[in-house]
């Protein structure tokens, strides 16, 4: 099973023996069998929102689908000429997926509550940290224990008072209402605090000398240093938040104006019928698509920062 | 020291909205659940220990509880044991090991409710591709499994709306997802582990990679393992996405995936019933701070080298 504990004469030597090709190959089927099964899902989005009505009704078609062009009668609906109302499968699943719903709209909300989210987290969590590591007060412990006792409370577990709090506010159905729960990030403070505490004092010191506020040292000379822990919780929050479903649908009532992508996603489906199973595929793969990208492109990156923010 | 009061003004935004965000909604919670508030109302009558009573008697609160730990217990043994296969195979791999890990994690990267939805889709009893695949493998020699020859003959199960599936679909899901989290995670682990305790584990007679395997790898992954276990756990108690998607109503066939986010949603948001939400809400927080005081508690005691 573990034959990585070998060490590298050994792994050498045993290239050649058969016995041992046979476990890799045995190795290799198991795996390829599990990435079939986790790959199916993305699989059938993906060919789904290139295929035709038809096509995805009797499954045939393969992964892209003839690409004939097909009848649209919500066009024809309209009073257009039928020949007018011919259109390629994939072209008619993306343009519905935007024109139908406003999904611009909903990516662009995405964008705003993730990238508020993080800016808050950072702009509350870094001085805190500093301060918990770097500089000696009276309390310093008392709050420390506080932060780990907060690291505790999984926020979606208090989402019924906060709700309720919110509502009391008036404050449901605004922007406020997606970003405040999440503003402050326990989390962030510890690592940021444990990231900090192996920064040399004399770095500190010498910003000191030289006349620096607490202030500019935090911003200047601190957040440099602290630029790879900070892509890792960069990571860790705009997946979580980018992803998250059960908040926004809490929250977010009605109006699509303030709709997050996975709640547009959710409204889709809601009334789909099977002429809308293209589009719906296609709106998925746009709203899965940015994350899966970004992790295929910076992958150590992702794997290191999701792991980094795991192992607390 | 520049300002002697100046980290007062560092420390001073977090405190209050730790205060804000995080424990005031845990009093809040806790003394809702003591009345029959609902919101609109003006007030609220104190009901005492009424609603945890209802909570722990009556029949739709044991189906919550069962479908809950149900899900738990499947889906942390099964995601956990599968994340720890899969990173020990690729870590013994002399190629492509990457190309599978990339492949694993993808999961956890997609939004589960867009992947719920894609779910749905695949199982769909009629045009869904996992029943259309399953109907062409019937007359082969795979109908020697007797599940296998049975449905081919009664046709393959409904999956989703199907009471007897529904919650191992829903956890089969879970996994699907959790998986590669926790592989990543011991791929972490198991780096750390020294080369040279397997040639002294060898020297010593640990001649089976079994033998390396329990003597070895397992204890040093001890840590990991207990930080793995509980954050599966906590992910798994929260699960929603993919219950909401499939049954926005309800909590699936016979309430059989009425699992306890979604009965807090279902009780509180849907239908005002704040002061069981509330209860609800109080029950799930202890079984999460619990388990994770548990995972510090032996994080603490070094379970590692026990």
């Amino acid at each position: 099973m573990t034959d990585t504990t070998l060490s590298a004469p050994a792994r050498t030597e045993r290239v050649t023996n058969f016995r041992f090709s046979a476990t890799e190959t045995l190795k290799h089927v198991c795996l390829i069998l599990g990435a079939v099964i986790v790959l199916l899902p993305f699989y059938v989005m993906l060919s789904y929102s290139f295929k035709s009505p038809s096509e995805i009704m009797t499954n045939t078609g393969g992964f892209f689908g003839a690409q004939e062009l097909f009848r649209d009668d919500y066009c024809i609906k309209l009073g257009n000429e039928v020949a007018d109302c011919m259109v390629k499968p994939w072209i008619y699943n993306y343009t519905t997926a935007f024109s139908k719903a406003p999904l611009l709209r909903y990516l662009m909300n995405g964008v705003i509550v993730t990238a508020s989210i993080f800016f808050i987290q950072v702009l509350v969590a870094l001085p805190c940290a500093y301060a918990l590591a770097k500089l000696r007060w009276r309390g310093r412990e008392t709050v420390f224990s506080l932060v780990l006792f907060c690291l505790l409370i999984p926020v979606h577990a208090i989402a019924l008072p906060l709700y309720i709090m919110l509502a009391k506010l008036g404050l449901t159905n605004t922007y406020a209402a997606l970003i405040v729960p999440w503003t402050i990030s326990v989390f962030g403070i510890f690592l940021m605090r444990q990231f900090f505490m192996t920064v040399p004092d004399d770095l500190i010191d010498a910003a000191r000398m030289d006349g620096m506020s607490e202030f500019g040292i935090i911003w200047q000379v601190m957040l440099p240093t602290a630029i790879p822990a900070l892509l890792a919780f960069a990571i860790f929050s705009v997946v979580a938040h980018w992803n998250d479903y059960f908040w926004p649908r809490i929250v977010i009532t009605g109006t699509r104006e303030l709709f997050t992508p996975p709640l547009g996603l959710r409204e889709f489906k809601g009334d789909a019928d099977g002429d809308n199973f293209g589009p719906m595929m296609a709106t998925a793969t746009v709203i899965v698509t940015p994350l899966i990208v970004a992790f295929m492109l910076a992958q150590r990156r992702f794997i290191e920062g999701i792991t980094l923010t795991g192992m607390k | 020291m520049a300002g002697r009061s100046v980290h007062i003004w560092f420390v001073a935004p977090a405190i209050t909205l730790m205060c804000l965000i995080l424990l005031l909604p845990i009093l809040v919670a806790a003394v809702l659940s003591f009345t029959d508030y609902s919101l609109g109302n003006t007030s609220a009558e104190w009901v005492g220990f009424e609603n945890y009573e209802k909570v722990f008697t009556r029949t739709t609160y044991e189906k919550m509880f069962t479908a809950t730990f149900t899900y738990v217990f499947v889906v942390v043994p099964a995601s956990v044991g599968l994340g720890l296969a899969a990173a020990l195979a690729i870590n013994s791999l002399t190629r492509f090991g990457d190309i599978y890990k990339t492949i694993y994690f993808l999961p956890v990267m997609a939004a589960l409710l867009a992947m719920a939805i894609v779910w749905e889709f695949a199982l769909h009893p009629t045009v869904g591709i996992v029943n259309k695949t399953l109907v062409k493998g019937c007359g082969s020699w795979l109908e020697v499994w007797g599940w296998y020859a049975y449905q081919c003959a009664n046709g393959f199960p409904l999956w989703l709306t199907d009471k007897n599936y529904a919650i191992w679909v829903v956890a089969f899901i879970g996994i699907w997802q959790g998986f590669g989290f926790n592989m990543v995670l011991y791929l972490a682990g198991l780096t750390g582990v020294p080369r040279e305790l397997y040639q002294a584990a060898e020297m010593d007679g640990a001649r089976s990679a079994w033998e390396r395997f329990r003597l070895v790898t397992w204890p040093m992954l001890g840590p990991t393992t207990v930080f793995v276990v509980t954050i599966s756990c906590i992910r798994s108690f929260q699960v929603f996405d993919t219950v909401e998607a499939f049954y926005p109503q309800g909590g699936g066939p016979g309430k059989s995936v009425f699992v306890m986010m979604f009965a807090i949603y279902e009780k509180a948001i849907q239908q005002n019933l704040m002061g069981i939400g509330a209860a609800i809400t109080v029950i799930f927080m202890s079984f999460v701070m619990g388990l994770t005081m548990l995972q510090r508690w032996l994080v603490e005691r070094r379970v590692h080298y026990s």
